[in-house]
């Protein structure tokens, strides 16, 4: 067979007939997953687009005045908030990838908003923003004599607030991400349109980005679907209020839940789903794809 | 050389404000940890007399909303450690057995898990938590412990299968010819070979059960089995609730994965983004 | 030590056929080599032997039984891989021992089984390293020893010198000639470079494509090749190969007469074949003109030009000539091979 430089592929099967040793050990080794992911991923599943089968949910549902608001602040939320905070993750992974002890450092210090727990720091960024009591609004008292905002009580501040939150949960993330796509590019691509005279700019356009391209976009259409998730970026700043008018999908789901009524919970959650469930086939496709070509 | 200065100029204007960004909220915390009530209230960027009475309060339990501040912190505790524990055994055994056994169908179980990896988790939740009722799970901390397995063990299971294939197959084809049997070969070959994946992991689930809210307040409801997480959320059941001791018990609650994220950063970030890019 | 057997062996991956019926028997105690290009199968016919690929058709024995349903580890063979394929957590001693610990062996035993293929192999000092402290050539040795310590009836190895440098290769090539000398156990040795089969074969196989085109001593292969796969594959630099027609008792060619002590049909397409060494550079002889002289050291070869067709001449001693100069090129007829221009069969 081939001789030297490649790296031999996975060779077939092993050679038995029947169910050798091997094969087992395969089923058995696999078996815990599987059977996790029946007992708490099939059946909730199955079980909870059952309890979605009756239209009249999704016609109370549709006349909620509340559910209206909670998609135009869902959509909203994904354009705003998701784009933003790629913008950012693009710019500070060309900051981040730079060969520097303290910007090494930095980097650490970067990652903390993710590693550590939503409730202490939404909390914290919560009291901050408190119209009345928070530092925010102090400072901006005691510096220019004037009220600031009410950062949570109007319903689009406390939006853009929600986003920010997101954002600066989020953020560190990708960024990680998005400097692994870039120290992924061989160096000597830098120095030859160095030599060949290309600006900053163009060394992003004709470099940097076609080989980032793809990875940025699998990454925002990733972030799409789990933002579409992010449930403690609104609960915890806002609860959803005031007057329910700062809900998204994900809270909306989970305060019908407390209302105890689940099958409205369900139709949130299905209502969702036309958008979702091709933006997870197509991640998957991608993903087994480049485990294809690579493996 | 005044390029390079510009050019450290240019990286320091960046540096500081995302330093500023990143911190504020964290040093607020600590601001407001070490503050009594009136000048956490007072918007003061450091108190007047820092104290560190709020957390003498925490570890003694004498708030109201504290009474069961050990019990919820032990309760954390146990759940992290199960769900690490336990993903770590459910994913390494799939993955071993998807990656070098090669089993048939193996493909189709990696799906299911990047199916369930991708499903936002706020999703899931709502039939998680009513199956977990059917399953009369409710309100046990195996029902936190299992439903983080869930969410935890997909993406456990791409990564060390991604670190796996990594692994030259002439290793497994050496050993088969030595004589070894396939446990032989997961037990002497194949985990000493996967350490540093396998720390990954295991922290990764340890810290998304410890930092987790949602989950913890749908299916754990009991004074005796909630997490601290969720007693921290009932700080805010009442308008007037002692804002700077809520602060302390979160700083106490959110240092341990600050201290563990740091401990353990090389292996989790070459860990977590090895399955994002193929170099 | 034992004799192996193929017996009609194919081999298919899915519907694309890359063994067609190959039968090969390998003496107790021989030193076999299978050689051939990129792809030819030889690799795939090691390790079906090894019990690493499923065998399609056919039968494979050792000493006499049959093994196509046993699992490699009771095969009773050990393989030495063209990556060597070290445990890189273990030290020497360990990855050595590995089988033996395997099989529950006892610790006494296991010592004595790893210090014997140590002292063998001179691998006392390193057995407490580990194998990203070795060099290429000491790693290849480990690897041996791995194979040594399981005493098995056969050797198996894919490529193992394809790895190291030329001064390496040609030290790890005597090493392992001499292993075989003192173990005697039955060896089958993979390689696609025809100087390690020349040289350390007891027979060769030469395959192409999924066929043996030759199976025989390596003088015979050099000195009477059956086809012109094999006349071209075997020996270095190249036989000498062109088109002509037989006629009388010479080939015409290239506008000049070849002499030949072989025969065929009058008129009759051949291709001529004549090696290096046995083309003369001197006063008579056929006109041609010298491209390019490369001196060796002891030996020089020119490369000539005949028309169209760049003849290679390896010549003793230094270069008497140089480049651009007309000379004369004499073929030894005795040892010009004839094969038939269509089926590449010797004549």
């Amino acid at each position: 067979m081939s001789s030297i430089a490649l790296p031999r592929e996975a060779p077939a099967k092993p050679p038995r007939k029947g169910l050798s040793t091997w094969q087992t050990w395969g089923i058995l080794l696999l078996a815990p997953y599987v059977l996790v992911f029946f007992v708490f991923v099939l059946y909730p599943v199955s079980y909870g687009l059952w309890l979605a089968r009756n239209p009249e949910s999704y016609r109370t549902l549709f006349e909620d005045p509340i559910f209206f608001h909670t998609v135009v602040n869902t959509v909203f939320f994904l354009l705003v908030a998701v784009n933003l905070k790629f913008v950012l993750a693009l710019f500070l992974s060309g900051f981040f990838v730079h060969d520097r002890r303290w910007i090494r450092w930095l980097s650490v210090i970067f990652i903390i908003p993710w590693a550590v727990p939503a409730i202490p720091t939404i909390f914290s960024i919560r009291f901050m923003l408190n119209p009345e009591w928070g530092v925010i609004n102090s400072l901006i008292f005691r510096w220019f004599q004037v009220d600031g905002p009410n950062w949570l009580t109007n319903p689009q501040l406390a939006m853009a607030m929600a986003m920010l939150v997101h954002i600066w949960k989020a953020l560190p993330f990708w960024t990680l991400i998005l400097m692994a796509g870039r120290l992924a590019i061989p160096k000597e691509l830098y120095e030859a349109a160095s030599v060949d005279g290309a600006s900053a700019w163009q060394k992003f356009k004709y470099v940097t980005w076609p080989s980032l391209r793809t990875l940025y976009i699998t990454s925002t259409l990733l972030s799409l679907i789990w933002t579409l998730g992010d449930f403690n970026s609104v609960y915890l700043l806002t609860g959803g209020q005031p007057a329910d008018k700062t809900h998204v999908l994900a809270t909306l789901g989970i305060r019908y839940i407390r209302l105890d009524q689940l099958d409205h919970a369900m139709a949130t959650i299905v209502v969702a789903l036309p958008f979702v469930l091709p933006l997870v086939y197509f991640m998957m496709k991608r993903l087994s794809g480049d485990e294809q070509k690579t493996s | 050389m005044n390029r390079r200065l510009l050019s450290e100029a240019k990286l320091w204007l960046i540096a500081i404000p995302v330093l500023l960004w990143t911190l504020i909220p964290i040093y607020h915390i600590f601001l407001f940890s070490i503050s009594t009530k009136d000048s956490a209230f007072s918007g003061a960027l450091w108190p007047k007399e820092p104290t560190l009475r709020n957390f003498g309060t925490v570890f003694r339990q004498e708030h109201f909303y504290l009474h069961h501040f050990w019990n919820q912190i032990w309760n954390s505790l146990w759940i992290a450690v199960a769900t690490g524990l336990i993903t770590l055994l459910v994913a390494t055994c799939a993955a071993f057995s998807i990656s070098r056994l090669r089993v048939r169908g193996g493909r189709t179980v990696m799906n299911a898990a990047l199916f369930t990896y991708f499903i936002p988790a706020a999703f899931l939740a709502v039939p998680m938590y009513k199956a977990m009722g059917t399953y009369g799970l409710l309100n046990s901390r195996w029902s936190l412990v299992l439903a983080m397995v869930t969410i935890a063990a997909p993406y456990a299971i791409w990564v060390l299968k991604q670190a796996s294939d990594k692994l030259p197959w002439e290793l497994d084809e050496a050993a088969r010819i030595d004589g070894a049997t396939p446990m032989q070969l997961f037990r002497l070959v194949y985990l000493p070979l996967m350490v540093p994946s396998l720390v990954a992991i295991f922290t990764y689930a340890l810290l998304l059960a410890w930092n987790e809210y949602l989950y913890a307040f749908l299916l754990l409801s009991h004074e005796n089995t909630i997490p601290l997480a969720v007693g921290l959320g009932h700080f805010l059941s009442s308008d007037d609730s002692p804002w700077e001791i809520l602060m302390a018990t979160a700083l106490v609650y959110g240092l341990p994965p600050a201290a563990i994220y740091y401990a353990f950063r090389r292996y989790m970030v070459g860990g977590l983004t090895s399955g994002a890019v193929k170099s | 030590m034992a004799a192996v057997s193929f017996s009609q062996i194919q081999k298919s991956f899915g519907k694309t056929a890359v063994l067609h019926g190959i039968s090969l028997d390998i003496s107790d105690g021989e030193f076999m080599v299978l050689v051939g290009p990129s792809g030819c199968g030889k690799s795939t016919l090691l390790r079906m032997l090894a019990g690493l690929e499923d065998i399609t058709g056919g039968t494979i024995a050792i000493d006499g039984r049959v093994v196509n349903d046993l699992d490699s580890k009771d095969r009773d063979i050990a393989m030495v891989f063209q990556s060597y394929a070290l445990y890189p957590h273990m030290t020497v001693r360990d990855n050595m021992g590995f089988s033996l610990k395997l099989r529950k062996d006892k610790p006494a035993r296991i010592a004595e089984g790893v210090a014997r293929a140590s002292r063998i192999l001179n691998l006392d000092p390193y057995l407490d390293r580990y194998p990203r402290e070795l060099s290429g050539g000491q790693r290849q040795r480990v690897a041996m020893g791995r194979a040594i310590v399981r005493d098995p009836k056969v050797f198996l190895f894919d490529e193992p010198l394809s790895n190291l440098d030329a001064k390496l290769r040609v030290a790890m090539r005597s090493e392992i000639k001499a292993l075989h000398q003192r173990l005697k156990t039955t060896t089958v040795y993979v390689t696609h470079d025809q100087v390690e089969a020349m040289t350390m074969a007891d027979r060769i196989a030469v395959m192409n494509e999924g066929r043996i085109e030759q199976l025989g001593e390596p003088l015979e292969l050099y000195d009477r090749p059956a086809n012109l796969f094999v006349a071209q594959f075997i020996g270095s630099p190249a036989m000498n190969v062109f088109e002509g027609i037989f006629k009388n008792n010479h080939i015409e060619a290239l506008g000049a007469r070849w002499p030949t002590s072989a025969r065929a049909a009058e008129g009759q397409s051949v291709k001529y074949g004549i090696r290096p060494e046995h083309l003369a550079l001197g006063a008579d002889g056929i006109a041609a003109e010298v491209e390019v002289v490369e001196p060796m050291g002891a030996e020089t070869e020119v490369l000539v030009k005949v028309g169209a067709q760049t003849f290679t001449v390896m010549t003793h001693g230094r270069p008497t000539f140089g480049p651009g100069e007309k000379i004369r090129l004499a073929p030894q007829a005795a040892h010009a091979h004839l094969f038939d221009a269509a089926s590449g069969r010797r004549l």
